[in-house]
Protein backbone atom coordinates (compact mmCIF):
# COMPACT_ATOMS: atom_id res chain seq x y z
CA UNK A 1 0.00 0.00 0.00
CA UNK A 2 1.63 3.24 -1.05
CA UNK A 3 0.70 6.88 -1.19
CA UNK A 4 0.73 6.55 -4.98
CA UNK A 5 -2.38 4.42 -4.85
CA UNK A 6 -4.40 7.47 -3.96
CA UNK A 7 -2.39 10.05 -5.93
CA UNK A 8 -4.42 12.85 -7.41
CA UNK A 9 -4.73 13.21 -11.17
CA UNK A 10 -3.61 16.41 -12.95
CA UNK A 11 -7.22 17.47 -13.29
CA UNK A 12 -7.49 17.50 -9.49
CA UNK A 13 -9.58 14.35 -9.45
CA UNK A 14 -8.39 11.08 -7.96
CA UNK A 15 -8.21 7.97 -10.12
CA UNK A 16 -10.98 6.54 -7.93
CA UNK A 17 -13.23 9.47 -6.96
CA UNK A 18 -14.71 7.69 -3.92
CA UNK A 19 -11.20 7.49 -2.46
CA UNK A 20 -11.00 11.27 -2.22
CA UNK A 21 -12.21 11.30 1.36
CA UNK A 22 -9.38 10.66 3.84
CA UNK A 23 -11.70 8.44 5.86
CA UNK A 24 -12.54 6.31 2.82
CA UNK A 25 -8.84 6.09 2.00
CA UNK A 26 -8.14 4.98 5.56
CA UNK A 27 -10.85 2.30 5.50
CA UNK A 28 -9.74 1.01 2.08
CA UNK A 29 -6.14 0.87 3.27
CA UNK A 30 -7.12 -0.90 6.51
CA UNK A 31 -9.10 -3.53 4.61
CA UNK A 32 -6.17 -3.99 2.23
CA UNK A 33 -3.70 -4.36 5.08
CA UNK A 34 -5.80 -6.90 7.03
CA UNK A 35 -4.89 -9.97 4.92
CA UNK A 36 -1.21 -8.99 5.08
CA UNK A 37 -1.15 -8.44 8.84
CA UNK A 38 -3.26 -11.54 9.55
CA UNK A 39 -0.92 -13.65 7.40
CA UNK A 40 2.18 -12.28 9.13
CA UNK A 41 0.54 -12.72 12.55
CA UNK A 42 -0.33 -16.35 11.87
CA UNK A 43 3.15 -17.16 10.57
CA UNK A 44 4.89 -15.35 13.41
CA UNK A 45 2.45 -16.51 16.11
CA UNK A 46 4.99 -18.65 18.02
CA UNK A 47 7.25 -15.58 18.36
CA UNK A 48 4.52 -12.99 18.90
CA UNK A 49 2.80 -15.09 21.54
CA UNK A 50 5.96 -16.01 23.40
CA UNK A 51 5.64 -13.04 25.84
CA UNK A 52 1.99 -14.01 26.39
CA UNK A 53 3.10 -17.50 27.36
CA UNK A 54 5.71 -16.11 29.76
CA UNK A 55 3.17 -13.79 31.36
CA UNK A 56 0.60 -16.56 31.68
CA UNK A 57 3.21 -18.88 33.24
CA UNK A 58 4.21 -16.14 35.68
CA UNK A 59 0.65 -15.41 36.77
CA UNK A 60 -0.23 -19.12 36.93
CA UNK A 61 2.80 -19.87 39.07
CA UNK A 62 2.27 -17.09 41.58
CA UNK A 63 -1.50 -16.72 41.41
CA UNK A 64 -2.72 -20.27 40.90
CA UNK A 65 0.27 -22.36 41.96
CA UNK A 66 -2.01 -24.72 43.85
CA UNK A 67 -4.04 -25.44 40.70
CA UNK A 68 -1.42 -25.45 37.94
CA UNK A 69 1.33 -28.05 37.93
CA UNK A 70 2.79 -26.90 34.63
CA UNK A 71 2.06 -25.35 31.26
CA UNK A 72 3.06 -27.13 28.05
CA UNK A 73 3.35 -24.94 24.97
CA UNK A 74 2.25 -26.47 21.69
CA UNK A 75 2.51 -23.86 18.96
CA UNK A 76 -0.19 -21.32 19.63
CA UNK A 77 -1.94 -23.58 22.16
CA UNK A 78 -1.15 -23.75 25.85
CA UNK A 79 -1.88 -26.94 27.78
CA UNK A 80 -2.47 -26.26 31.46
CA UNK A 81 -1.57 -29.36 33.46
CA UNK A 82 -3.54 -29.02 36.67
CA UNK A 83 -3.29 -30.59 40.10
CA UNK A 84 -6.95 -31.62 39.85
CA UNK A 85 -7.98 -35.27 39.65
CA UNK A 86 -10.41 -36.48 36.99
CA UNK A 87 -12.81 -37.62 39.71
CA UNK A 88 -13.43 -40.05 42.53
CA UNK A 89 -12.56 -43.61 41.76
CA UNK A 90 -9.99 -42.58 39.19
CA UNK A 91 -6.66 -43.66 40.56
CA UNK A 92 -4.35 -42.00 38.08
CA UNK A 93 -4.26 -39.06 35.75
CA UNK A 94 -4.64 -35.32 36.04
CA UNK A 95 -6.91 -32.82 34.38
CA UNK A 96 -5.42 -30.68 31.60
CA UNK A 97 -7.01 -27.74 29.83
CA UNK A 98 -5.98 -26.58 26.33
CA UNK A 99 -6.35 -22.91 25.41
CA UNK A 100 -5.83 -21.53 21.90
CA UNK A 101 -4.04 -18.22 22.37
CA UNK A 102 -4.86 -17.03 18.84
CA UNK A 103 -8.52 -16.62 19.81
CA UNK A 104 -7.50 -13.81 22.15
CA UNK A 105 -4.71 -12.37 20.01
CA UNK A 106 -6.39 -11.34 16.74
CA UNK A 107 -6.25 -7.76 18.01
CA UNK A 108 -2.54 -7.74 17.09
CA UNK A 109 -3.05 -7.92 13.30
CA UNK A 110 -6.13 -5.72 13.61
CA UNK A 111 -4.17 -3.00 15.39
CA UNK A 112 -1.31 -3.35 12.90
CA UNK A 113 -3.68 -2.93 9.93
CA UNK A 114 -5.24 0.20 11.47
CA UNK A 115 -1.84 1.68 12.27
CA UNK A 116 -0.38 0.98 8.85
CA UNK A 117 -3.50 2.35 7.18
CA UNK A 118 -3.27 5.63 9.09
CA UNK A 119 0.28 6.16 7.74
CA UNK A 120 1.37 8.35 10.60
CA UNK A 121 5.02 9.01 11.38
CA UNK A 122 6.94 6.60 13.60
CA UNK A 123 4.43 3.88 12.86
CA UNK A 124 6.90 1.20 13.90
CA UNK A 125 7.02 2.72 17.39
CA UNK A 126 3.24 2.74 17.50
CA UNK A 127 3.20 -0.91 16.43
CA UNK A 128 5.66 -1.83 19.16
CA UNK A 129 3.75 0.12 21.80
CA UNK A 130 0.44 -1.39 20.70
CA UNK A 131 1.88 -4.88 20.80
CA UNK A 132 3.22 -4.31 24.32
CA UNK A 133 -0.17 -3.09 25.52
CA UNK A 134 -2.15 -5.88 23.83
CA UNK A 135 -0.01 -8.73 25.26
CA UNK A 136 -1.38 -8.50 28.85
CA UNK A 137 -4.95 -8.49 27.56
CA UNK A 138 -4.26 -11.65 25.55
CA UNK A 139 -2.87 -13.19 28.75
CA UNK A 140 -6.08 -12.13 30.52
CA UNK A 141 -8.18 -13.99 27.94
CA UNK A 142 -6.03 -17.12 28.12
CA UNK A 143 -6.03 -17.26 31.92
CA UNK A 144 -9.76 -16.55 32.16
CA UNK A 145 -10.40 -19.31 29.60
CA UNK A 146 -8.36 -21.74 31.69
CA UNK A 147 -10.12 -20.76 34.91
CA UNK A 148 -13.52 -21.04 33.21
CA UNK A 149 -12.47 -24.50 32.04
CA UNK A 150 -11.78 -25.83 35.52
CA UNK A 151 -14.26 -23.83 37.62
CA UNK A 152 -17.35 -23.62 35.41
CA UNK A 153 -17.17 -25.87 32.34
CA UNK A 154 -15.67 -28.87 34.15
CA UNK A 155 -17.89 -31.59 35.65
CA UNK A 156 -18.85 -30.93 39.31
CA UNK A 157 -16.44 -33.61 40.53
CA UNK A 158 -13.55 -31.60 39.09
CA UNK A 159 -14.88 -28.08 39.63
CA UNK A 160 -15.47 -28.78 43.33
CA UNK A 161 -11.74 -29.46 43.82
CA UNK A 162 -10.90 -25.86 42.89
CA UNK A 163 -12.59 -24.62 46.09
CA UNK A 164 -13.72 -21.44 44.34
CA UNK A 165 -16.60 -19.72 46.12
CA UNK A 166 -19.78 -18.78 44.26
CA UNK A 167 -18.79 -15.13 43.86
CA UNK A 168 -15.36 -16.18 42.62
CA UNK A 169 -17.05 -18.32 39.96
CA UNK A 170 -19.19 -15.33 39.00
CA UNK A 171 -16.06 -13.22 38.75
CA UNK A 172 -14.36 -15.85 36.59
CA UNK A 173 -17.42 -16.03 34.33
CA UNK A 174 -17.43 -12.25 33.90
CA UNK A 175 -13.65 -12.12 33.32
CA UNK A 176 -13.96 -14.86 30.70
CA UNK A 177 -16.89 -13.24 28.90
CA UNK A 178 -15.28 -9.79 29.00
CA UNK A 179 -11.91 -11.25 27.99
CA UNK A 180 -13.31 -13.17 25.05
CA UNK A 181 -16.20 -11.04 23.74
CA UNK A 182 -15.03 -7.49 24.41
CA UNK A 183 -11.30 -7.09 25.05
CA UNK A 184 -9.73 -8.84 22.00
CA UNK A 185 -11.50 -6.53 19.53
CA UNK A 186 -12.02 -3.39 21.63
CA UNK A 187 -8.50 -3.00 23.06
CA UNK A 188 -6.80 -2.58 19.65
CA UNK A 189 -9.50 -0.18 18.44
CA UNK A 190 -9.35 1.99 21.58
CA UNK A 191 -5.57 1.86 21.58
CA UNK A 192 -5.49 2.96 17.98
CA UNK A 193 -7.77 5.91 18.76
CA UNK A 194 -5.62 6.95 21.72
CA UNK A 195 -2.40 6.70 19.70
CA UNK A 196 -3.76 8.51 16.63
CA UNK A 197 -5.28 11.62 18.12
CA UNK A 198 -3.56 13.90 15.60
CA UNK A 199 -4.91 11.77 12.74
CA UNK A 200 -8.40 11.94 14.23
CA UNK A 201 -8.15 15.70 14.69
CA UNK A 202 -7.22 16.13 11.03
CA UNK A 203 -10.06 13.82 10.05
CA UNK A 204 -12.47 15.84 12.17
CA UNK A 205 -11.22 19.17 10.87
CA UNK A 206 -11.84 18.05 7.29
CA UNK A 207 -15.21 16.58 8.18
CA UNK A 208 -16.50 19.72 9.80
CA UNK A 209 -14.90 22.02 7.24
CA UNK B 1 -9.80 12.48 25.51
CA UNK B 2 -9.08 11.15 29.02
CA UNK B 3 -12.66 11.90 30.12
CA UNK B 4 -13.96 10.13 27.01
CA UNK B 5 -11.73 7.12 27.58
CA UNK B 6 -12.68 6.67 31.25
CA UNK B 7 -16.37 7.17 30.55
CA UNK B 8 -16.21 4.74 27.64
CA UNK B 9 -14.58 2.01 29.73
CA UNK B 10 -17.03 2.46 32.61
CA UNK B 11 -20.07 2.51 30.31
CA UNK B 12 -18.87 -0.53 28.40
CA UNK B 13 -18.26 -2.53 31.57
CA UNK B 14 -21.69 -1.57 32.96
CA UNK B 15 -23.53 -2.26 29.70
CA UNK B 16 -21.76 -5.58 29.27
CA UNK B 17 -22.52 -6.53 32.87
CA UNK B 18 -26.18 -5.71 32.31
CA UNK B 19 -26.19 -7.78 29.12
CA UNK B 20 -25.06 -10.82 31.07
CA UNK B 21 -27.92 -10.65 33.56
CA UNK B 22 -30.61 -13.32 33.16
CA UNK B 23 -33.22 -10.60 32.67
CA UNK B 24 -31.37 -9.05 29.72
CA UNK B 25 -30.65 -12.47 28.26
CA UNK B 26 -34.29 -13.57 28.46
CA UNK B 27 -35.89 -10.32 27.33
CA UNK B 28 -33.39 -8.96 24.88
CA UNK B 29 -30.41 -11.12 23.82
CA UNK B 30 -32.24 -14.39 23.13
CA UNK B 31 -35.18 -12.78 21.25
CA UNK B 32 -32.71 -10.60 19.33
CA UNK B 33 -30.56 -13.59 18.36
CA UNK B 34 -33.63 -15.57 17.32
CA UNK B 35 -34.79 -12.65 15.17
CA UNK B 36 -31.31 -12.40 13.65
CA UNK B 37 -31.35 -16.09 12.70
CA UNK B 38 -34.83 -15.71 11.24
CA UNK B 39 -33.91 -12.57 9.27
CA UNK B 40 -30.68 -14.10 7.96
CA UNK B 41 -32.60 -17.20 6.88
CA UNK B 42 -35.26 -15.07 5.18
CA UNK B 43 -32.58 -13.30 3.17
CA UNK B 44 -30.85 -16.56 2.25
CA UNK B 45 -34.09 -18.17 1.09
CA UNK B 46 -34.29 -15.52 -1.64
CA UNK B 47 -31.62 -17.53 -3.48
CA UNK B 48 -31.42 -20.80 -1.52
CA UNK B 49 -34.68 -22.43 -0.51
CA UNK B 50 -33.03 -25.23 1.42
CA UNK B 51 -32.33 -23.21 4.57
CA UNK B 52 -34.50 -23.13 7.68
CA UNK B 53 -34.16 -21.52 11.07
CA UNK B 54 -35.19 -22.77 14.50
CA UNK B 55 -34.48 -20.47 17.41
CA UNK B 56 -30.93 -19.20 17.04
CA UNK B 57 -29.98 -22.00 14.61
CA UNK B 58 -29.71 -21.79 10.80
CA UNK B 59 -29.73 -25.16 9.10
CA UNK B 60 -29.37 -26.48 5.58
CA UNK B 61 -31.99 -29.12 4.77
CA UNK B 62 -29.74 -30.35 1.94
CA UNK B 63 -26.68 -31.45 3.91
CA UNK B 64 -27.74 -30.91 7.53
CA UNK B 65 -25.04 -28.30 8.20
CA UNK B 66 -26.13 -25.85 10.86
CA UNK B 67 -24.77 -22.80 12.63
CA UNK B 68 -25.87 -21.64 16.05
CA UNK B 69 -25.63 -17.88 16.57
CA UNK B 70 -23.95 -17.51 19.94
CA UNK B 71 -22.78 -14.58 22.05
CA UNK B 72 -20.20 -12.60 20.14
CA UNK B 73 -21.80 -13.42 16.79
CA UNK B 74 -25.17 -11.75 17.37
CA UNK B 75 -23.78 -8.23 17.10
CA UNK B 76 -24.94 -7.33 20.60
CA UNK B 77 -21.43 -6.73 21.95
CA UNK B 78 -20.47 -4.66 18.89
CA UNK B 79 -23.60 -2.59 19.45
CA UNK B 80 -22.71 -2.08 23.11
CA UNK B 81 -19.24 -0.87 22.11
CA UNK B 82 -20.78 1.64 19.69
CA UNK B 83 -23.32 2.69 22.30
CA UNK B 84 -20.62 3.28 24.93
CA UNK B 85 -18.39 5.15 22.43
CA UNK B 86 -21.16 7.50 21.30
CA UNK B 87 -22.53 8.10 24.79
CA UNK B 88 -19.05 8.81 26.15
CA UNK B 89 -18.10 11.26 23.41
CA UNK B 90 -19.11 14.89 24.05
CA UNK B 91 -21.88 15.64 21.55
CA UNK B 92 -25.45 16.96 21.57
CA UNK B 93 -28.02 14.31 22.53
CA UNK B 94 -29.85 14.70 19.24
CA UNK B 95 -26.65 13.74 17.39
CA UNK B 96 -26.06 10.85 19.75
CA UNK B 97 -29.53 9.48 19.18
CA UNK B 98 -29.34 9.84 15.40
CA UNK B 99 -25.82 8.38 15.33
CA UNK B 100 -26.89 5.40 17.41
CA UNK B 101 -29.90 4.61 15.22
CA UNK B 102 -27.91 4.76 11.97
CA UNK B 103 -24.83 3.16 13.54
CA UNK B 104 -26.70 0.20 15.00
CA UNK B 105 -28.34 -0.45 11.63
CA UNK B 106 -24.91 -0.32 9.94
CA UNK B 107 -23.37 -2.73 12.45
CA UNK B 108 -26.28 -5.15 12.28
CA UNK B 109 -26.34 -5.15 8.47
CA UNK B 110 -22.69 -6.19 8.38
CA UNK B 111 -23.40 -8.75 11.09
CA UNK B 112 -26.12 -10.34 8.95
CA UNK B 113 -23.51 -10.58 6.18
CA UNK B 114 -21.19 -12.25 8.70
CA UNK B 115 -23.80 -14.84 9.71
CA UNK B 116 -24.73 -15.66 6.12
CA UNK B 117 -21.10 -15.82 4.93
CA UNK B 118 -20.15 -18.11 7.83
CA UNK B 119 -23.11 -20.35 7.09
CA UNK B 120 -21.81 -20.97 3.57
CA UNK B 121 -18.12 -20.97 4.46
CA UNK B 122 -18.81 -23.75 6.95
CA UNK B 123 -20.38 -25.87 4.26
CA UNK B 124 -17.46 -25.24 1.93
CA UNK B 125 -14.39 -25.58 4.15
CA UNK B 126 -14.36 -25.93 7.93
CA UNK B 127 -10.81 -24.54 8.35
CA UNK B 128 -11.72 -21.40 6.44
CA UNK B 129 -14.91 -21.17 8.49
CA UNK B 130 -12.92 -21.33 11.73
CA UNK B 131 -10.51 -18.65 10.55
CA UNK B 132 -13.28 -16.35 9.41
CA UNK B 133 -15.35 -17.02 12.51
CA UNK B 134 -12.68 -16.71 15.19
CA UNK B 135 -10.44 -14.02 13.75
CA UNK B 136 -11.33 -12.23 10.53
CA UNK B 137 -14.98 -11.37 11.07
CA UNK B 138 -14.28 -10.29 14.65
CA UNK B 139 -11.84 -7.71 13.32
CA UNK B 140 -14.14 -6.65 10.46
CA UNK B 141 -17.09 -6.05 12.77
CA UNK B 142 -14.95 -3.94 15.09
CA UNK B 143 -13.58 -2.07 12.07
CA UNK B 144 -17.20 -1.39 11.13
CA UNK B 145 -17.90 -0.04 14.62
CA UNK B 146 -14.77 2.12 14.47
CA UNK B 147 -15.63 3.50 11.03
CA UNK B 148 -19.22 4.27 12.04
CA UNK B 149 -17.90 6.08 15.10
CA UNK B 150 -15.32 8.00 13.04
CA UNK B 151 -17.97 9.10 10.52
CA UNK B 152 -20.19 10.18 13.39
CA UNK B 153 -17.37 12.03 15.18
CA UNK B 154 -16.60 13.96 11.97
CA UNK B 155 -20.17 15.17 11.77
CA UNK B 156 -20.99 16.09 15.36
CA UNK B 157 -20.45 19.72 16.42
CA UNK B 158 -17.48 20.26 18.70
CA UNK B 159 -18.26 20.44 22.41
CA UNK B 160 -15.56 20.78 25.04
CA UNK B 161 -15.30 18.51 28.05
CA UNK B 162 -17.60 20.77 30.08
CA UNK B 163 -20.33 20.28 27.50
CA UNK B 164 -20.07 23.83 26.13
CA UNK B 165 -19.89 24.36 22.37
CA UNK B 166 -16.98 26.55 21.20
CA UNK B 167 -18.00 30.10 20.41
CA UNK B 168 -20.83 30.01 22.94
CA UNK B 169 -21.78 33.38 24.52
CA UNK B 170 -19.67 34.17 27.62
CA UNK B 171 -22.73 34.04 29.88
CA UNK B 172 -23.47 30.49 28.69
CA UNK B 173 -19.83 29.53 28.91
CA UNK B 174 -19.60 30.94 32.44
CA UNK B 175 -22.81 29.26 33.54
Amino acid sequence: MSEGDFREQPSGRTALPFLKSPLTRFVAAAVAWLPVTFGAWYLLAPILLWPVRLLVQLVARFGFGDLVRGIDPGGSTLSFITTLKPGEGVAAGVVSVDVNMLVYAFGMPFFAALTLAAREGRWWRTLALGYAVIVPFVAWGVLADFLKGIAIAAPPAIASQTNFTQWQRELIAFAYQFGSLILPAVVPAVLWVLLHRAFLERLRARGSG
Amino acid sequence: MLRFFILFVVLLAVLFGLELTPWAQDWFVVPWTTALAHLSTSIVTLFDGSVVSAGKIMRSTTNGFAVSIEAGCNGVEATLVLLAAMLAFPAPWKHKFLGLVIGIVAVQLLNILRVISLFYLGQWNYDVFEWAHLYVWQALIMLDVLVVWLIWVRRVPRIDDAGIPPGAPPALAAG
